[in-house]
């Protein structure tokens, strides 16, 4: 089956660079998340994809078929939109039915396959209903319901979930990701949401400023960042800022040691990421462990699931994090502890780059 | 679509709206019958009155002149359905002028609301500007546009196109629809000329009355469309037309009664014989035959005809929303 390929795509709005030089590919039956905050280009390059833009550069395959220039129509990607964009004129079975319709397709095979495709999304008996009557979560599985009755080769989602309230955000993303791994269809989101991404997809692409910063699954994205973006986009982190000394790296007054992941030239400057469950909060002094950072606790957060303690360090204000099954002494505000950041769990990246979020 | 996010936002403070007082209402009731309710009363008091030969009426109260616009003034010897034909007449132009505006002023607004927001705007003060010229200005302007000597059947001549239609066999159908005299192409008094003056009268309301529905439709629906499968023409039928089909079928209704006054454009265009309600009024009241009281029961009649009108819109255009 074929996979979606994007080959030096580049999308100009008069001076404005959307796009930059995307080279993906969408593998057949997979979800791909892209990732990113608003005005990434994530959007414009969904919506090419869709054929509703027109590359500046580069060219879109459809296997071994170039699909740059076709038509939209021709394309007939299914596309779950924003606002869902469902058509206040026609019933939820006409919606869900256009396509169909447009085909030509008799009305009795209409209906039936409307009625296959209600039963798809859960919503058996709502043929008839106007589009006016339904509720945000009723109406995405319309809209759902509507891009896939033409059983494309690509299913699109454009924000899917943006529409709706928190709660049925989180169940609707695990349905969505169901229902997809049932249809086995190629299938790509986007999203601002981490969360969303990494609950449903099985490739994300964080996005920035038009390009791809990382395209990976979730567990290399989140566990091996490759900038300090996707780093503090994708979950959350501390940073440090040092510079390179010897295979070690200088902050502050303290020399951490990190896998050597990359060789830096002395001196170059760096930042140094650590996620908060992954920095330790020492039971003493041990100069044996190294990576240890002397640190006031200002603030502790318990949230009941997770313990944040808010810290002060030398190099700058820091975040430890512990889950609810994780032990840990009694500790109170004011106390002078130490950090350890173990070296393993650091990741350095260079700090020309600007460094976003 | 915004029902959730609806409920999260904090319940703004209730806003105050204070009962007008009993006075400004019934200055408003007072203001709004003098403006509307008493000419319309004294038009009908004047219909029912009686006609003094070279001096104008006297109050009475009889039904001659209705007898005469329904029956003609010869009832029950002879009938005749002059007035009820001007009636007619007036219906015919106003409608089709009022669906050719309609019609055309639905794609120019179309791809008017898909362009740049400055371009809109330009459009917009152009079309509004425009509204300023008085149907006398226009018709002046295509009274010379249409005349034989200076204008379009000249520049047919003068091209060939008139003798390219003559070569083909083909003036002769010209001659049939009236657009043609013997020699060459005329189109002054001509349903033609009189119909197309009238749609140029009403284009621009017809953009701007279209224009709120058109520029609110969700360009997500067209593009929904178009990822379905649907070819830019299916799209306008499918999806964008019947999304403004009530403001569509409004906008043709309010324009077609506004056409049902136009006198001008019919005395300057139309033949004699297809004269409209109109021009018989102005004659009645201010013309040839003085006859007030009927003058005014022709337009008790028109008034009633465009209220009947709206109303019956108004009917439809509920049945047609909620169906």
């Amino acid at each position: 089956m074929a996979d979606l390929v994007m080959k030096a795509i580049r999308k100009d709005f008069g001076s404005f660079r959307a796009v930059d030089n995307i080279n993906l590919t969408f593998a057949h039956g997979k979800l791909t998340a892209l990732l990113g905050p608003s005005g990434c280009g994530k959007t414009t390059l969904l919506r090419m994809i869709a054929g509703l833009e027109t590359p500046t550069r580069g060219q879109l395959m459809l296997g071994d078929q170039e699909i740059t220039a076709k038509p939209a129509h021709q394309r007939k990607f299914g596309m779950v939109f924003q606002n869902f964009a469902l058509f206040p004129h026609l019933s939820v079975a006409e919606n869900i039915a256009y396509s169909l319709a447009i085909e030509g397709v008799a009305k009795a095979r209409r209906r039936a396959r409307a009625d296959e495709l209600l039963e798809l999304v859960q919503l058996v008996g709502y043929g008839d209903r106007r589009i006016g009557e339904l509720s945000g979560g009723q109406r995405q599985r319309v809209a759902i319901a509507r891009a896939l009755a033409q059983e494309p080769s690509v299913f699109l989602l454009d924000e899917p979930m943006s529409a709706l309230d928190a709660k049925l955000r989180e169940d609707m993303q695990v349905e969505l990701r169901l229902l997809q791994q049932r249809v086995g269809i190629t299938t790509i989101v986007v999203t601002h949401d981490q969360r969303e991404a990494m609950t449903m997809a099985d490739q994300i692409v964080v996005m920035s400023k038009g390009r791809a910063e990382q395209v990976g699954t979730p567990q290399e994205i989140y566990s091996r960042p490759a900038n300090s973006f996707v780093a503090s986009f994708i979950g959350k982190a501390n940073f440090l800022a040092g510079e390179a000394q010897g295979g070690r790296f200088r902050v502050g007054d303290y020399l951490l040691q990190a896998p050597e992941s990359r060789q830096f030239t002395n001196n170059s400057p760096v930042t140094i990421a650590v996620r908060p469950e992954n920095a330790v909060i020492a039971e003493t002094e041990n100069a044996a462990l190294g990576n240890n950072i002397p640190a006031e606790i200002t603030f502790i957060r318990d949230v009941g699931s997770t313990r944040d303690i808010y810290l002060k360090t030398p190099v700058g204000e820091m975040i430890v994090e512990y889950g609810a099954g994780e032990t840990l002494r009694p500790l109170s505000v004011g106390e002078k502890v130490p950090l350890h950041l173990p070296p393993e769990k650091l990741h350095v990246f260079p700090r020309d780059v600007e460094a976003a979020g | 679509m915004s029902l959730s996010t609806a409920e999260d936002l904090p319940t703004p403070a209730p806003i105050v709206v204070r009962e007008p007082s009993l006075w400004f209402k019934l200055g408003l009731v007072a203001l709004l019958a003098l403006l509307c309710l008493v000419p319309f009363l004294f038009v009908l008091t004047i219909s029912f009155g009686h006609k003094i030969e070279g001096a104008g009426w006297a109050f009475g109260f009889e039904f001659s002149h209705y007898k005469r616009f329904f029956l003609g003034a010869t009832w029950p010897e002879t009938f005749q359905s002059l007035y009820i034909q001007r009636l007619g007449y007036s219906l015919f132009f106003a409608a089709i002028g009022a669906v050719i505006a309609v019609a055309l002023a639905f794609p120019f607004t179309y791809f008017l609301t898909r362009m740049s927001r400055r371009a809109q705007t330009v459009w917009l003060v152009v079309l509004l500007s425009s509204l300023s010229l008085s149907e006398v200005f226009i018709v002046m302007g295509w009274d010379i546009l249409l005349s034989a000597r200076s204008g379009l059947p000249a520049l047919l001549d003068g091209i060939g196109f008139t003798d390219l239609m003559k070569d083909l066999g083909w003036f002769q159908w010209f001659r049939d629809v009236g657009l043609a005299s013997p020699r060459a192409f005329k189109f002054k008094t001509s349903g033609f000329a009189t119909v197309l003056c009238m749609a140029y009268l009403v284009w621009p309301y017809a953009v701007i009355l279209l224009y709120p529905a058109l520029s609110r439709l969700d360009p997500a629906l067209v593009e929904a469309a178009r990822t379905m499968g649907a070819r830019p023409g299916q799209v306008v039928r499918t999806v964008v037309l019947p999304s403004v089909r009530l403001p569509l079928f409004g906008s043709t209704l309010l324009l077609f009664v506004f056409l049902l006054g136009t006198y001008v454009t019919i005395s300057v265009f139309a033949d004699p014989s297809q004269h409209t309600l109109a021009v018989s009024i102005y004659d009645s009241v201010r013309g040839s035959t003085l006859n007030a009281p009927f003058g005014a029961a022709q337009s008790v009649i028109l008034l009633i005809t465009a209220g009947l009108f709206l109303i019956a819109g108004q009917k439809l255009s509920k049945a047609g929303g909620t169906a």
